[in-house]
């Protein structure tokens, strides 16, 4: 390239340095290089010399206003407010200048990203012109110009420069024609003065005849805004963000994120975070008080004088029905609060962010039948319903669509948005899924042709050079134990006796950090993931199948890469030497838990890798009471499985996981490698070590726990995790077998959350529920990125690799922490709820069912309900609407729920009804009525349950 | 300071010369040599200028900041002067060589420009006893051939003319706490007034003689120097002698009236030619350092 240093020195930008640095200012001046190599990217130009094009000849969209090929220039604006459009495969190129997309990043970082990628799709014809370094359309700010005026300049000269380009250069003269698209009348008037084709958005929109569908799609622009509120203003303005800046640092306003509530539409915290442990949380009662702030926006709050605090109601109230606006202020009256419930009560006077995403959920059509307006309603019932403008409702109604809010003015109940695409129709399996990851956030879309071009070109095989540095472990007899079906094998196991009579047991881990190099593409990728996301049926891989279910898997019979962790051990199971390295293994088997279960149990076979295991099981179990001595916790959980139909991946059956030898002995020595290398990366970074802690819980968690445990005269003890453990352990009631377990599932609600965090930024890292001074992840890094980092942080102790400078920056792997850990939330979450949907489907299918269960939770107004056959759990609610509310006494102290003449405590055995409650397509519930003890008024009789169901109580 | 070694034969030769209003370059005894300069110099401070006279060269920048007003002053803002005698102007500079020559130089600075009189220092108040700006003149000598002050004085002059000081509001919340806002226009900016700022003259006594702007050979055969520091008016705001032997009262007053006239004469084509200089704007043809 040749380049011109034509003119330099050419923005002196002031900026305003912060009140930190003694509030002096500071100049900054840039250098601008112009340059004139950069080409127009058009396929039709003669006279540029580019190699590729990206902007075709016969631009054709079919539009009623221009009938001649054209090529879009969209402004910032349009950009910003109509991506949804712009992303639809019917617009193709377009020209986005360089300035816009400064701007658009500067502006909104999302859109940004989306932007970016629609340009890199290839059959979208989208071109990125660098106007900015263009000599000919590079302009400088005037006297007087603000600087968004600059760029509406700087805009309209590119295209004009583009519309004259074109005209000289194009080769066979068709009339290749650029189009600007503004909203903006000033710049419209002043780009038509100067002779260029200039249509506003909706303008151009509603003009292309092939694709009417795309008008729904448009965000309303502030002219149309006017007529859909209704005139009287409902909500008090919001204040500009000077005043909410100056009053966050006087004191006078707190800025918090803003979480709706999910039972009270009406009800709403604000979290402050504050410095330290000092957080607070602001109560807002009150559409006014709440002030068109959407979930998980960032706003400023203003506290109401100590008289007008109120307490949190616990009513459940939902936004039902079209528009009963005004029954809304009545819940008020009703409070008796006592003066200590009294919370502190503020009002939104701003925003500083909004958060606003794409919602999922469903249109509730309008009652008239010609309206072209509707009301969305969002699956999360903590975002507020959407009016939204469509043509499509009658198509629309029963599908799953997106909906993107697009403003909220003072004077609309509801705020506006527009119709972002539909995800197919509600209840279908697909669908359902999709809405599941959308609204848990989990990245799930194919991986990009930027993150693919960095996977190992196949056919793969390890060469000499890769030898060089790894050990040649290819000789042992190494397998692997997983649970059926399982194709990202992360870990593979073996143990042999050494001549001194020792064992020697190495754990051998893919690694992946092999294959996935820091700060590239793929690298990025896998690190916003963070982690895959299994789901019933699915997948949601966090890195690409290439690596996941083959060159990193470690799968019987193939050479493949692994880092291992080999111990030398006696027979007591105590680590005489450790030592990592990197090496390559040839897995002799992969066994399934139940296969290598058989092998042990099975004395007939005596081949190597059955000795392995036998060791290995022995070693482990040796492990395992060793550490439940020390004080860790045997928790429970009940996980389902679902036993899919082949054909039709619908639920057929349902069960409880089952756990067997097999499955602790692989977790006993994946526990033993984590502990390891965490003690490893530890010595060698103390600042920068990735590790995992998980906090004890203050005492007060276990209150919900004692009091069931005292209720049937039970001591359980708290003080450690030890004295907790021993105490689960000796807990056992006569005739009750079940009652051990129920404890331990109360025990496991009553734990923190682990979390990942930087050694550097942290000084507790102890474990509690292992019992481990220090804990980290290493032993699936085909999942979860954190073991990437720890396999990188180990070959660097090692010596295998060489570091980078983001690796050992504490700042920035605290940042990294915290990704990890949102993500898992969210995997979880998403876990949960696709468990949840295809239970339902389960349910669905199975028609009404009678089952036994235990009570789990007492509730003012409810029992909640656990079903161990199907780890299901529900509630049965005694004050249904519509029917007479039964005496209900709740006594905390026990906690009690006396029913009429019954009581109900935790642990009590009772028998319900299960049935799918799908009068709400978007909340399909399990609801449970209580079929024993016989309530009259409450209970129901038990209905028959169908046949197939029947079979299955009898041989229960 | 630079020096050079005049022998007795040219010493003689040149005092003759002067004696007859005939220097050794051709001028006469209240002539400058050939001036030039450039403002706008250095795009990252907020004014510049470089002046060359003769061979020598500075390069003076000015550059804006927030500082508290003076305790005395409270309505005020102030100067702040560096003088840097850089090692590339001669090498006698070099290490700490130039340190004593910049204090004295950046001393007499204070004296002539630091003051209401020369600058509209009220003008920099921003808000009185908190804050006020705090003009920050930076002057660097990249060659010495002699009479550094007129050099410095004029290029001060012509650095303070093409000073953009950004402007600010302050915004006062409901608790009286002020915040100081900047312009995000560039253009928006004040200028300050430098009709009042004075030029140096400094005359060299040789023989019973005296001449303007001494090159480095005059200035070896002169024993004193006086520098005056004279405004467009024609007024003497300041006054120092400096060089090792003594001056009669009437030379004294004969060298001030000479000043008087060679700085009032100064200040003139001086504040025509930085004008002219600011009317081209943008269009104008940058020489910098390589021209």
């Amino acid at each position: 390239f040749q380049s011109k240093y034509d003119k330099t020195l050419f923005s002196d930008e002031l900026t305003r340095l912060t009140k930190t640095r003694s509030g002096g200012v500071m100049k900054i001046v840039r250098e601008h290089y112009l340059r004139d190599d950069i080409w127009c990217g058009s396929e039709a130009c003669s006279g540029c010399k580019q190699e590729s094009t990206v902007l075709q000849t016969d631009a054709c969209m079919e539009s009623s206003l221009c009938s001649y090929p054209h090529y879009l220039v969209p402004d910032t604006n349009v950009v910003l407010h109509q991506i949804d459009v712009l992303e639809d495969p019917v617009i193709r190129n377009v020209i986005i200048l360089q300035t816009v997309l400064q701007e658009v990043r500067h502006r909104s970082a999302p859109v940004y990203k989306r932007l970016k990628d629609v340009l890199h799709e290839k059959e979208k014809h989208f071109y990125t012109f660098t106007n900015e370094h263009h000599r000919e359309t590079f302009i400088d700010r005037e006297p007087g110009e603000s600087a968004n005026d600059r760029n509406d300049r700087a805009i309209r000269v590119a295209a004009k420069w583009y519309s004259q380009h074109l005209k000289t250069f194009e080769c066979d003269k068709d009339g290749l024609k650029v189009v600007l698209l503004t909203n903006d009348q000033g710049n419209k008037q002043k780009a038509e003065e100067s002779g260029l084709l200039v249509y506003k958005c909706e303008e151009y929109i509603k003009s292309l005849i092939a694709n009417p569908e795309l008008v729904d799609r448009l965000a309303l622009s502030n002219d149309d805004k006017n007529e859909i509120g209704s005139s009287k203003v409902l909500f008090p303005e919001h204040l500009p963000l000077s005043r909410i800046q100056a009053g966050i640092k006087c004191g006078s306003f707190l800025q918090g994120t803003f979480r709706a509530s999910r039972d009270n539409y009406l009800e709403a915290t604000v979290f402050v975070q504050g410095e330290g442990d000092d957080s607070t949380e602001v109560l807002l009662q009150g559409l006014q008080n709440l002030n068109r702030a959407v979930h998980q926006d960032v706003v400023a709050v203003q506290l109401l004088p100590r008289s007008q605090w109120v307490a949190p109601s616990s009513v459940v109230l939902q936004d039902e029905g079209a528009a009963k606006d005004d029954d809304v202020e009545e819940e008020e009256e009703e409070k008796a609060v006592t003066e200590a419930a009294r919370k502190p009560t503020g009002k939104v006077v701003g925003i500083i962010k909004r958060n606003w995403r794409p919602f999922c959920g469903m249109l509730n059509v309008s009652q008239i039948k010609e309206s072209t307006r509707h009301l969305f309603t969002p699956a999360d019932r903590r975002v507020p319903r959407i009016r939204i403008e469509t043509r499509q409702a009658s198509t629309l109604a029963g599908h799953r669509i997106m909906v993107a809010i697009d403003g909220w003015p003072k004077d609309s109940r509801y705020p506006n948005g527009h119709f972002v695409r539909s995800l197919g129709s509600a209840g279908e399996k697909d669908t359902e899924q999709e809405v599941l990851l959308l609204e848990h956030d989990v990245p799930h879309q194919a991986f990009s042709q930027a993150v693919l071009s960095f996977l190992p070109k196949m056919p793969w095989a390890i060469t000499p050079e890769d030898m060089v540095r790894r050990e040649d472990l290819r000789h042992l007899s190494v397998c692997s134990v997983d649970p059926p079906g399982c194709t990202d094998i992360d870990d593979a196991l073996h143990c042999r006796e050494l001549e001194n009579g020792n064992l020697e047991v190495g754990v051998h881990i893919a690694d992946v950090s092999h294959f996935i190099r820091p700060s590239n593409a793929l690298d990025k990728e896998a690190a916003s993931r963070g982690t895959t996301v299994y789901l019933c049926g699915k997948r949601i891989d966090m890195v690409p199948e290439l690596l996941s279910s083959n060159l990193c898997s470690l799968r019987s019979n193939v050479e493949r890469f692994a880092f291992s962790c080999i111990w030398e051990m006696n027979h007591k199971a105590e680590v005489l030497k450790t030592r990592f390295t990197k090496s390559a293994i040839n897995s002799k088997a992969s066994l399934t838990y139940a296969e290598a279960q058989m092998r042990i149990d099975d004395t007939n076979m005596n081949d190597e890798i059955t000795k392995s295991l036998r060791g290995l099981n022995k070693l482990a179990k040796t492990l395992k009471r060793q550490r439940i001595d020390k004080g860790a916790l045997t928790l429970s959980s009940l996980e389902v499985r679902f036993h899919m139909d082949s054909e039709t991946h619908d639920p057929i059956d349902l069960q409880t996981k089952e756990l067997m030898e097999t499955n602790s002995m692989v977790e006993e020595f994946m526990l033993l490698a984590n502990i390891s290398v965490a003690q490893k990366i530890y010595d060698e970074f103390s600042e920068c070590a990735l590790l995992r802690k998980h906090p004890a819980p203050p005492p007060s968690n276990y209150d919900i726990l004692l009091k069931a445990a005292k209720s049937k005269d039970v001591e359980i003890h708290t003080d450690s995790a030890k004295a907790l453990a021993d105490s689960l352990d000796g807990a056992k009631v006569d005739g009750f077998p079940y009652f051990n377990t129920l404890l331990r599932i109360l025990a496991t609600r009553c734990m923190m959350q682990a979390v990942y965090f930087c050694s550097g930024m942290d000084s507790d890292f102890h474990h509690y529920g292992l019992a481990s001074p220090i804990y980290t992840h290493f032993t699936s890094p085909i999942r979860r990125y954190a073991d990437i980092i720890v396999h990188r942080l180990l070959a660097v102790a090692i010596g295998a690799d060489s570091t980078y400078p983001d690796l050992m920056d504490k700042h920035k792997q605290s940042a990294l922490c915290n990704n990890l850990n949102y993500r898992h939330k969210m995997s979880q979450y998403a876990q949960r709820a696709s468990v949840a949907f295809h239970t339902q489907l389960f349910f669905k299918s199975r028609g009404i069912l009678n089952e036994e269960g235990y009570v789990l939770f007492v509730r003012k107004n409810a029992i909640i309900v656990l079903i161990p056959k199907f780890g299901l759990e529900g509630t049965v609610f005694f004050d249904t609407k519509g029917k007479t509310v039964p005496n209900l006494v709740f006594d905390e102290e026990g906690p009690t729920l006396s029913v009429e003449q019954h009581i109900f405590c935790i642990f009590d055995k009772v028998k319900v009804t299960i049935t799918l409650d799908d009068s709400n397509v978007q909340h399909q519930k399990i609801r449970m009525s209580l079929i024993e003890p016989v309530i009259t008024g409450v209970s129901v009789p038990a209905p028959d349950a169908e046949p197939q169901a029947k079979k299955l109580k009898l041989d229960n | 300071m630079a020096t050079v070694k005049v022998s007795e034969a040219e010493k003689v030769y040149i005092l003759h010369g002067i004696r007859d209003d005939l220097r050794v370059d051709g001028r006469g005894c209240e002539d400058y040599r050939h001036m030039e300069i450039e403002t706008d110099v250095v795009s990252n401070t907020d004014g510049s200028a470089k002046v060359s006279l003769g061979h020598t060269a500075v390069l003076v920048g000015v550059k804006a900041d927030i500082g508290k007003p003076r305790p005395m002053v409270p309505d005020e803002g102030y100067l702040e002067f560096f003088v840097d005698c850089s090692a590339n102007a001669t090498p006698e500079f070099e290490g700490r060589g130039g340190d004593e020559l910049g204090t004295e130089l950046s001393n007499t600075l204070y004296k002539v420009f630091d003051n209401k009189h020369s600058v509209d220092l009220k003008s920099l108040c921003i808000s009185a006893g908190e804050h006020c700006w705090v003009l920050y003149v930076d002057v660097l000598l990249l060659q010495c051939d002699g009479n550094l002050y007129d050099a410095i004085s004029v290029a001060v002059k012509a650095a303070l003319f093409n000073t953009k000081i950004p402007r600010v509001h302050i915004s006062a919340d409901e608790e009286g706490t002020k915040e100081i806002e900047l312009s995000d226009d560039p253009y928006d900016c004040m200028r300050l007034n430098v009709e009042n700022v004075p030029c140096v003259v400094t005359l060299c006594k040789v023989g019973h003689r005296h001449v303007v702007d001494a090159t480095l050979q005059e200035k070896a055969c002169s024993v004193a120097s006086l520098i005056i520091s004279v405004t467009h008016k024609g007024t003497v705001t300041c006054m120092r002698k400096t060089g090792g032997g003594s001056l009669d009262p009437e030379s004294i007053f004969e060298m001030t009236e000479a000043g008087k006239r060679v700085g009032k004469a100064l200040h003139a084509p001086l504040m025509t030619l930085l004008q002219e200089e600011e009317s081209l704007g943008k269009k104008r043809l940058k020489v910098g350092f390589l021209g």
